[in-house]
């Protein structure tokens, strides 16, 4: 035997078995998308807009404090997101403005239009602004997810600059929990009761309305809370009129924790910061008897009696279930979101349909696999085993490199694998049409094997390259899914070069080796 | 076995017929796409949401329908899905304003009022996640063990809770009692407590999807753009490998392929999606495969006799390669038709768009059109115009 020969045969042996060696156990080895193995996949948009909102009109109270300390009484309207207009500033007090900015808004620019001043956010402090946003939005969700207790989450900002992020969670048996558990703002306050005044609530409204003549004082509102029986089930509706201002806010917990009260029910343990603490301890202690509502994104889930003065920890208790206790902890421990989150894109698969996919895959391929070994061996009858030999190592190097490229394996990747199959054998079509060729113009079998891979070869590659670019072009557009038929098909080609011609190129030689005369190929 | 031994077809000559027969399935095809009926597009590209849903018993599409518009959506696209006795049904909602992040709740509340049969608890086993379950298990405390140990108790819930979810894994959705009364994990008194606080319901939901609006239109600009930036990638590439009257011949061979399966793909009513992209971005490349052997071997004849007349090349080229272009065509279509009777209904229109691509494949376009810009642009053309 040669040495090219035993080379070429080395090469081709550690290919394989270096295929073989990544991709076994297959079933551990190979990564399986969403679509496939169930789970959710989120696209979620981070309101920026919001979070541009809420620091104008904090910056805008800034300035009317500051100016108010400097003895200029003005007023202020937000007119965008990022700007603010004032008005009732005097002209001459301009050099006030220019201080004041400079010292406590320093992002901001100014001027003045006649009576008014109109203030913009410089652009970029908006985009800090806006990049911040997103960046503590998706280290908040993280957070959640962390807590939640998903194995292998994908938790990923879309993009640089994008104010998108995408969350992947395999395998999650409950996905509106998960969406709801992402997306709660969460804002927890603690806010004094009126009537009634001991706490609890009242079920009807008019109860309340008629303590005031129906008109009620600027600081009190009224708010309701649902009522439910043991297994969560909404039931009913109460009614508390309790203090527009808050005693404290989610802001000031330090932690949060499930736990249970006193009937073994669920609740949450709360711990305030120091200054929080201080805060809740002083008006705890000022209104031992009266009822301390609960207030949890604009609805009393309790109102429970201020039985003692109440230093830095307390319970958050209601009708919870555990689940519910255990969601709430997470997102009051996670930190608020700094802006609202719109759910864009949702795709949710279960694991059954998933299942399915993938043994109607399995059967097309095996079936279609079967198929093409048949025609390759009754059109090349002998050469015709070369060509199914270089199409198995194909499918074994595609899956060798799918494992190793760690790549994810999704249905229409599954397509692309049996779409493989079909066209891999094209490359060693193209060689045996030629030799054929060959052999009819009368050379011997040496040399149209010679001239087959010889004059094929260009259009071996022209044929592929022009596959390969369609794939490169599947890839930029693909979103995940796609993008796992974009990569089979052009591993499943590049593999296919290589059998096709090292190998199938190699096996002929390896047949021949030896022979002084060849008269006759099977072909 | 050899199909096509030394063949002189002469296809050049029945160019305008083959030219015809394309024309008039394309003008077919575009009615298709434009006038009559339309894309279906999915909601991939035109947003809205998309329910899988997996029935006890086969329920009748025309109620289902009312159901989901009495929820207020008119027009949901409702259809069987997955092999027979599934029981599962697509049910497809445009985007509905004031809900764009889905109907998924608004469709499955529906349904559930009206297919909730029972009246125990109001504990769906069907829809309701395993902590959720673990919970309802330690409320009711069947196996009396809160008493004991608090902790104990909640481990144990949560594992029962896992095991019956696990039964309804497989199938998607949890039929009659008996499969979870079959659980070791489950004791007599945890079932009997089930029964009487929870409900198997009639359906479970085994996939949910909603792209926004906005996702929609991004996707579709996307999509468009990469369809053509292929096309023109191609020409490219063959206007670089060959000469432009190659690339020219190709590009309009392929788009040609690309149109004529657009058109039939719609005429089937086919849901136009993001795996829909997919397939013709392949079928470009296929298309451009076959037309790029062509084209080599018509080069190696062209060096080989220059004084032959192009058509006269081209013919022989393609009488040459027709063998590879069968073959080839043949294999891709064993798989690609495996794939299309038993690939599942997810992968049918990929698979319908391949298999009629590769069979009423271009090789026959990209020549004459070749021919025909040689005709009006090359150098022979130049010559007699100079001579007229």
């Amino acid at each position: 035997m040669n040495r090219s020969l035993l080379w070429r045969g080395a090469i081709i042996v550690a290919v394989v078995v270096l295929a073989v060696f990544a991709a076994h156990p297959l079933a551990e080895k190979l990564k399986l998308g969403l679509d496939l193995r169930g789970g959710i996949h989120l696209v979620l948009q981070v309101e920026v807009e919001d979070a541009a909102r809420s620091e104008t009109a904090k910056d805008m109270d800034r300035l009317l404090q500051e100016l108010q300390d400097a003895g200029v009484q003005a007023n202020g309207s937000p007119t965008s997101s990022s700007s603010f207009e004032v008005n009732g500033i005097p002209t001459d007090r301009d050099g006030t403005i220019g201080e004041i900015v400079v010292q406590f808004l320093p992002g901001w620019d100014w001027s003045r239009r006649g009576e008014t001043v109109v203030f913009e956010m410089a652009p970029a402090n908006l985009n800090e602004i806006k990049n911040l946003a997103v960046v503590q939005a998706l280290e908040t969700i993280r957070n959640r997810i962390d807590e939640f207790g998903v194995a292998e989450p994908v938790i990923q900002r879309q993009g640089l600059e994008g104010t998108r992020i995408v969350v992947q969670l395999p395998g999650v048996d409950d996905p509106e929990r998960v969406k709801k558990l992402i997306k709660n703002t969460a804002f927890l306050e603690f806010r004094l009761v009126e009537y009634p005044l001991g706490g609890g609530g009242v079920p009807t409204r008019a109860e309340i309305d008629a303590q005031h003549g129906g008109v009620l004082p600027d600081h009190l509102e009224v708010l309701t809370g649902t009522v439910r029986d043991r297994q969560g089930a909404a039931i009913g509706e109460q009614y508390y009129l309790v203090e527009k201002r808050p005693v404290i806010t989610g802001r000031d917990l330090k932690s949060a924790r499930p736990g249970l009260g006193e009937f073994n029910q669920p609740v949450v343990n709360f711990y305030l910061t120091h200054e929080g603490g201080k805060l809740f301890a002083e008006a705890t202690a000022a209104n031992v008897g009266r009822g301390l509502a609960i207030v949890l994104d604009g609805n009393v889930v309790s109102a429970p009696n201020i039985r003692t003065r109440i230093g830095d920890s307390g319970i958050i208790e209601g009708s919870f279930t555990r689940q519910e206790v255990e969601d709430l902890s997470t997102v009051l421990r996670s930190g608020a979101l700094p802006a609202g989150i719109t759910y864009l894109e949702e795709r949710t698969v279960g694991p059954a349909l998933g299942q399915d996919s993938i043994e109607a895959g399995l059967k097309a391929g095996l079936i279609g696999l079967a198929l093409v070994v048949v025609t390759m061996l009754l059109v090349y009858k002998g050469t015709g085993i070369n060509a199914v030999v270089a199409l198995i190592l194909d499918i074994v190097i595609l899956f060798g490199a799918l494992a190793y490229f760690k790549a994810t394996l999704t249905l229409p990747g599954i397509a692309g694998i049996v779409l493989t199959i079909g066209m891999a054998v094209d490359a060693n079509v193209l060689v045996f049409e030629r030799i054929r060729e060959e052999l009819r113009h009368g050379r011997t079998v040496k040399s149209a094997i010679e001239a087959g891979f010889g004059k094929a070869l260009s259009s071996v590659m022209d044929a592929n390259i022009t596959t390969l670019i369609a794939a490169l072009f599947l890839f930029q557009f693909g979103t995940g899914p796609i993008r796992g038929f974009a990569v089979t098909l052009s591993i499943g080609i590049v593999a296919s070069l290589f059998t096709a011609i090292f190998v199938s190129r190699w096996i002929f030689d390896l047949v021949l080796a030896g022979r002084k005369r060849v008269d006759r190929l099977s072909i | 076995m050899e199909f096509f031994r030394d063949t002189k077809i002469d296809f050049m000559k029945y160019r305008k017929y083959f030219v015809m027969l394309s024309l008039t399935l394309l003008a077919v095809g575009m009615v298709a796409v434009f006038f009559h009926g339309k894309l279906n597009l999915g909601i991939d590209f035109a947003g809205g949401t998309q329910l899988t849903l997996k029935f006890r018993e086969q329920p009748e599409i025309d109620e289902l329908r009312d159901v989901v518009a009495a929820a207020g959506i008119a027009e949901a696209q409702i259809q069987r899905f997955g092999e027979e006795g599934a029981n599962e049904v697509i049910i497809k909602t445009p985007t509905v304003e004031g809900q764009e992040e889905g109907t998924r709740n608004l469709v499955v509340d529906a349904l559930s009022a009206r297919y909730q049969t029972t009246t125990t608890g109001n504990f769906d086993l069907n829809q309701r996640g395993s902590d959720a379950l673990a919970d309802l298990l330690l409320a009711l405390d069947p196996d009396e063990l809160r008493a004991t140990d608090e902790q104990m108790a909640a481990e144990h819930y949560e594992n029962v809770a896992l095991m019956i979810l696990e039964q309804r894994r497989d199938e998607g959705l949890l039929v009659s009692w008996d499969e979870i009364t079959g659980i070791p994990e489950v004791s007599t008194e945890v079932a009997t407590a089930l029964e009487q606080n929870a409900y198997l319901g009639q359906f479970a939901v085994l996939g949910a999807e909603n792209v926004g609006p906005q996702i929609g239109a991004e996707l579709r600009r996307k999509g468009i753009l990469a369809v053509l930036a292929s096309l023109v990638g191609m020409l490219i590439y063959i206007w670089f490998r060959f000469e432009l009257r190659f690339g020219v011949g190709a590009l309009v061979a392929l788009s040609h392929d690309v149109l004529i399966v657009l058109g039939l793909f719609t005429l089937m009513g086919f849901e136009f999606n993001l795996t829909t992209i997919a397939a013709f971005l392949t079928l470009v490349g296929y298309s451009v495969n076959d037309t790029v052997v062509v084209f080599d071997r018509v080069r190696e004849n062209l060096r080989r006799s220059r004084r032959k007349p192009l058509v006269d090349t081209i013919n022989q080229s393609l009488n040459q390669t027709l063998s590879r272009t069968v073959l080839t065509s043949g294999t891709t279509i064993l798989v690609v038709g495996s794939l299309f009777l038993l690939g599942g209904d997810v992968l049918r229109g990929f698979a319908f768009i391949l298999t009629v691509g590769v069979t009423y494949s271009s090789i026959y376009v990209a020549s004459p059109f070749t021919l025909l810009w040689e005709q009006i642009f090359g150098r022979e053309a130049r010559l007699r115009r100079k001579e007229a």
